[in-house]
C-alpha cells in the first residue's frame, strides 16, 4: 500500500482560475497512470465535476459529513491521489478543518504526503492570503501557483513587496501556468471534456469529436508546458507516482 | 505506395524579393500538369496573388484564431488538391510561430500530407537569420531556398544549407527588363504562354520551361526521399513525439 496523496487546490478569491488547475492536475495524473479522485466543493455547481465526472465527487469540505467522505477513506480507497478543489474563499478555513480533524498531524507523522496549490490573485491582497494560510502548511509542499491560462490581468506586485510575501515561505515553490489562447480555452468549455479528451478530439463519452485542429494544437502544446511546470516541481516524486501506477497496474492485473 | 500530397509554402521573411511570382510560376505549373489546386494569399491588406487568380486564391487573415482555423483546418483536411500558400513578410512570422505550436507538420505527414517551404533567399543578413531560425524552430520541415537572380544577383549557398539532401536550392533566373514587364501584367499566363508557343526559343519561353523543369525536379526528388524513408521503414519525418501526449 502506497501512502496516500492529498492536494489542496484553492484561493481566497474567486475567478483566478483554480479548476483550470484541478482540471491539469487530473489530466497529468491521467496521463501518468497514477489513480486519481477528486472533491469539488464548488457547491452545488460543480465545474471541476463538470469535466471530470468519472472522478469527481461535490463537497462542502467545512461540513463533518463531507470531511469523513474524503478523509476516512483516504487509506482504503484505490485511489492514490485525492485533489480538492476548494471553493472561493474557504481555503483558509478548510486548511482550518483540517488542522481539527488531526489530518495535519497525520502529515506530520508522515502517515499522508499533503501539498497545496495556492492560487493567486494579480492584486495585492492575494498576496495578504499567504499570510492567513503559512501556519497551516508548514508540514506540507507549498505551491503559489502564478495563473496567466485568461491573461486577463496582470500581477501587480513590485519585485520588494514580492520578495517580503514570498521570503514567509521558505519552502514554497513558484509555479506559473501560462496563457492558453482564447477561443481553444472556449472551445474546452463549451465541450466540457478534460483537456486531454479535447486533444485526442474526443466526446465526453469518448465518441470520435470534430474539434479545430489549430485548437486542439493550441491546448496540446499549452498543457505540455503546464506539465513541464509539474515535471519541473517534481510532483511525480512527491506523490510517489511510479509506485501508485505500479500498484494500479498490479490491481488491473489481478482483477 | 501512396504519394503524399504536397502544400507549397511560398514564404519570405523580407518584402519584394519576388515571392508572388514564384507563388503564380508555382500555381501554374501545377495548373499546366492538370492538377487540382488551391491557394490561399496571407497578405489581407495587398492580396496580389489573389489579384492574379481571383477564383483559386482565398485571402486570410492569420492575425487572429479565426482565420488561422480558417487556414491550417482546410490544409490538414486530406485532400487530391495541391495547396499552395503566399506567406508575405507581414504574416511570416505568426505563420510559422503557429505551425510550430500546433504541431501541424507531424500531423500533416500523419495524413500524408508534406508541407514544403519554398523560402525566397537573398543575401540580406535578416533573410539568412529567418532561414537559420525556421530551420531551428521546424527542425522536420522540408525547407527549400530558392535564389531569385531579379532580387539579388548572389546569394551564398552556405547560408542556406537544405534540410534534406534532396532538397538544394532552385534558381530563377533574371529576365531583361523589357520582358519583365511582360510578365508582370496581370493576365500573364506563363502556362498559357507555353501553350501558345511551344518549342519557340524565345527569352521568356526559355525562362518558364526551365523554372517548370526545376518543379518538376524537386517534386521527383521529394517523392524519392519519401520512397526512401519509406524503405528504411520510418515515416521520414523524424519526430519524436512525447509519449503521453
Amino acid at each position: 500500500m502506497t501512502k496516500p496523496s492529498v492536494i489542496v487546490v484553492g484561493a481566497d478569491k474567486g475567478g483566478v482560475g483554480k479548476t483550470t488547475v484541478s482540471r491539469t492536475l487530473l489530466d497529468y495524473f491521467t496521463a501518468h497512470h497514477v489513480p486519481t479522485r477528486a472533491f469539488d466543493s464548488e457547491a452545488p455547481k460543480g465545474t471541476l465535476k463538470r469535466f471530470h465526472p468519472d472522478v469527481t465527487e461535490i463537497v462542502d469540505a467545512t461540513l463533518v459529513p463531507d470531511q469523513m467522505k474524503i478523509f476516512d477513506t483516504l487509506s482504503n480507497d484505490e485511489s492514490k491521489v485525492t485533489v480538492i478543489d476548494v471553493r472561493a474563499g474557504l481555503l483558509s478555513p478548510t486548511l482550518r478543518a483540517l488542522r481539527d480533524i488531526g489530518f495535519l498531524d497525520a502529515v506530520k507523522k508522515g502517515q499522508i504526503t499533503f501539498a497545496v496549490f495556492h492560487i493567486l490573485g494579480s492584486s495585492l491582497a492575494s498576496l495578504n492570503e499567504i499570510e492567513e494560510t503559512a501556519p497551516f502548511t508548514v508540514d506540507a509542499r507549498y505551491f503559489l501557483v502564478k495563473n496567466y491560462v485568461n491573461n486577463t490581468s496582470f500581477f501587480e506586485w513590485d519585485q520588494a513587496t514580492h520578495a517580503a510575501y514570498f521570503n514567509k515561505l521558505k519552502d514554497a515553490v513558484e509555479i506559473s501556468i501560462p496563457k492558453l489562447n482564447e477561443m481553444a480555452y472556449e472551445q474546452v468549455e463549451l465541450a466540457s471534456v478534460p483537456f486531454l479528451t479535447f486533444v485526442a478530439n474526443k466526446g465526453t463519452n469518448g465518441e470520435a469529436a470534430n474539434y479545430s485542429f489549430v485548437l486542439r494544437g493550441y491546448v496540446r502544446h499549452w498543457l505540455g508546458n503546464v506539465w513541464a511546470e509539474y515535471d519541473r516541481i517534481k510532483l511525480n516524486d512527491i506523490i510517489g507516482a511510479a509506485a501508485a501506477a505500479n500498484g494500479a497496474r498490479a490491481q488491473a492485473a489481478r482483477s | 505506395m501512396a504519394q503524399p500530397t504536397p502544400i507549397y509554402i511560398v514564404a519570405s521573411p523580407r518584402p519584394r524579393v519576388g515571392k508572388t511570382v514564384l507563388a503564380r510560376l508555382l500555381v501554374e505549373f501545377l495548373r499546366a500538369s492538370r492538377r487540382p489546386v488551391a491557394a490561399y494569399d496571407l497578405n489581407p491588406r495587398d492580396p496580389v496573388l489573389a489579384g492574379y487568380f481571383p477564383r483559386l486564391v482565398t485571402p486570410i487573415d492569420i492575425a487572429d484564431t479565426r482565420g488561422q482555423m480558417m487556414l491550417f483546418d482546410r490544409l490538414i483536411a486530406r485532400s487530391a488538391t495541391t495547396r499552395i500558400i503566399d506567406v508575405g513578410y507581414g504574416a511570416y512570422d505568426q505563420f510559422f510561430a503557429v505551425m510550430a505550436e500546433i504541431g501541424f507538420v507531424r500531423e500533416a505527414r500523419r495524413r500524408m500530407i508534406e508541407p514544403v517551404v519554398l523560402f525566397a533567399a537573398d543575401h540580406a543578413a535578416i533573410t539568412v537569420r529567418a532561414y537559420a531560425d525556421l530551420r531551428r524552430d521546424l527542425p522536420d520541415l522540408t525547407v527549400v531556398p530558392v535564389h531569385n537572380e531579379f532580387v539579388s544577383v548572389t546569394c551564398d549557398k552556405d547560408d542556406f544549407p537544405p534540410t534534406r539532401a534532396a532538397c538544394r536550392m532552385l534558381r530563377i533566373p533574371r529576365l531583361s527588363q523589357m520582358v519583365r514587364g511582360v510578365i508582370d501584367r496581370p493576365s500573364f499566363s506563363f502556362g498559357a504562354y507555353l501553350v501558345a508557343t511551344p518549342g519557340t526559343p524565345t527569352e521568356i519561353h526559355d525562362w518558364i520551361a526551365g523554372i517548370f523543369a526545376q518543379f518538376r525536379e524537386l517534386e521527383l526528388r521529394l517523392l524519392m526521399g519519401t520512397l526512401a524513408a519509406s524503405l528504411a521503414g520510418g515515416s521520414g519525418a523524424g519526430w519524436q513525439d512525447r509519449e503521453r501526449m
